[in-house]
């Protein structure tokens, strides 16, 4: 099994720092966006942005380290969850710093990455064609029904009147 | 090697997450990504552009508008730069990094929104079971499924389907499947197209809902939270025009059930969305299937 073997099974102060450094350039790109398009003050929202890379660190950190299969993705919720809470005494803190980053900023950036990656695979996405607009079509439908309906058979059995 | 003892069963998905983790670890690890100030350059560029720009509201009719945002602008964009010939400095390999630090920059999001839950949980409790029931209701999209087999979709169509794919959809599935499976070709398929199309199809929906369907004002109020901002706008519209007297109501549901559907939805879709999708797919595949549509392309991809 070489292909096992190649340095990732063990998570180098090498690959801490590429992560590291990789999450400064993310951030100050979020943040000047950030002041652009909703004009948060920088300073601010740069504490926050540096609040959410510490907690994709440590999230990314514990998915290769903690001997559980478990995605990186749900270390962080539970992170974010838990400094969050009402109540725990980090989470006026990290609201105040947090919300000054908007989540349409992250957003922008990160398509921005995915927008360059998607470049290489472009032959397949035109090859999706027309299909996948009806399918999207479709989706979106059936997303704003299915909540609706169940929405309304609730509120009509627990007796919400509609006025 | 001591994580890969604690694996109990290696079936088909997990297998395909850990060499996909692998492959992004290694450009992580092995390529200095930090160190490419052409693909860090550009995004920031894009990103300035793109905010410099920003919200486009362009009205057809009175209750209809087709808004374009900064973050249409980022995805295109860079698209364009990677295909464009003039654009000589992002290549394969900026493509490459760029998708390895996107799978890192996938955490900032999820950790924005995670925050987002914590924050509004006593909410949930408060607004009562409809508006946690009707998450559910979003599950409806799988029913889509058995006709993207019989237009010719393949794994696709799990990307597809599971879900609406806005934004921690596209991050659920990318992160199950890795960047290039087909799941993440189709859920991003759809990101794109909804992202386009999505807010003025919307639109048209709800009007012409509102005028034909006698449903609950606040469940239509809570339909509208689709998970994504834009869409939600648009779809408000016409319900605060169509029931003038219940518009702080209206507004409030519409509002948390959007965030609804950003922090509860994405625990829906990984647990039980997409493991339902992949059932039925797996159900259904053998039995109304087509030939692929996608096959005979696949070369000219990124070999």
């Amino acid at each position: 099994m070489p292909d096992f073997i190649d340095g990732t099974e063990n998570v180098s102060v090498h690959g801490i720092m590429n992560w590291i450094r990789l999450l400064i350039i993310f951030s100050v790109i979020t943040v000047i966006g950030n002041y652009l398009g909703y004009k948060h003050p920088m300073t601010d929202s740069l504490v926050g942005m540096g609040i959410l890379s510490l907690i994709t660190l440590a999230g990314v950190w514990m998915e290769r380290e903690l001997p559980f299969n478990v995605s990186s993705i749900i270390y962080i919720s539970l992170i974010g969850i838990i400094l969050a809470f009402p109540g725990m005494p980090t989470s006026n803190f990290v609201l105040h710093y947090v919300s000054q980053i908007e989540l349409l900023s992250i957003v922008t950036v990160f398509l921005a990455y995915v927008g360059i990656g998607m470049g290489k695979s472009w032959n397949k996405f035109k090859a999706l064609g027309w299909r996948a607009i009806v399918i999207t079509i479709l989706v979106i439908a059936s997303t704003y029904y299915g909540a609706a309906i169940v929405a309304h058979i609730v509120l009509v059995l627990t007796g919400v009147p509609a006025v | 090697m001591q994580r890969r003892l604690f694996i109990p069963k290696k079936d088909k998905k997990r297998k395909v997450k850990h060499i996909y983790r692998r492959k992004t670890d290694k450009r992580i690890l092995k390529k200095n990504p930090w160190r490419d100030y052409r693909l860090h350059g550009s995004v920031f560029i894009l990103v300035v552009i793109a905010e410099l720009i920003g919200t486009i509201n362009i009205p057809i009719t009175k209750d209809v508008v087709i808004t374009i945002m900064p973050l249409i602008f980022t995805i295109i964009f860079g698209i364009v730069f990677y295909l464009a010939k003039p654009i000589t400095w992002i290549k394969k390999r900026q493509a490459k990094i760029a998708e390895g630090a996107m799978m890192l920059f996938i955490g900032v999001l999820i950790a924005k929104l995670a925050i987002s839950s914590g924050q509004s949980i006593h909410l949930i409790f408060e607004m009562g079971p409809a508006l946690i029931l009707q998450e559910f209701g979003h599950l409806a999209t799988i029913l889509v499924l058995p006709l993207a087999l019989l237009l010719g979709f393949k794994e696709e169509a799990v990307g597809m389907t599971n879900s609406i794919g806005r934004e921690p959809n596209v991050a659920v599935v990318v992160d199950k499947y890795g960047f290039n499976s087909p799941e993440s070709r189709g859920v991003f398929a759809i990101y794109v197209i909804g992202s386009v199309i999505g807010t003025i199809f919307i639109s048209f929906l709800v009007s012409f809902s509102l005028s034909f369907i006698p449903l609950h004002p606040y469940a239509y109020a809570m339909a509208s939270g689709v998970g994504s901002a834009s869409m939600n706008a648009a779809a408000i519209g016409p319900t605060l025009a169509a029931f003038p007297t219940m518009e702080t109501n209206i507004e409030a549901f519409a509002g948390f059930s959007n965030l609804l559907s950003f922090c509860v939805g994405i625990y829906i879709v990984i647990f039980i969305a997409l493991p339902l999708t992949e059932k039925v797919y797996n159900f259904l595949e053998p039995k109304i299937g087509k030939k692929s549509i996608i096959k005979e392309k696949e070369e000219d991809g990124d070999a």
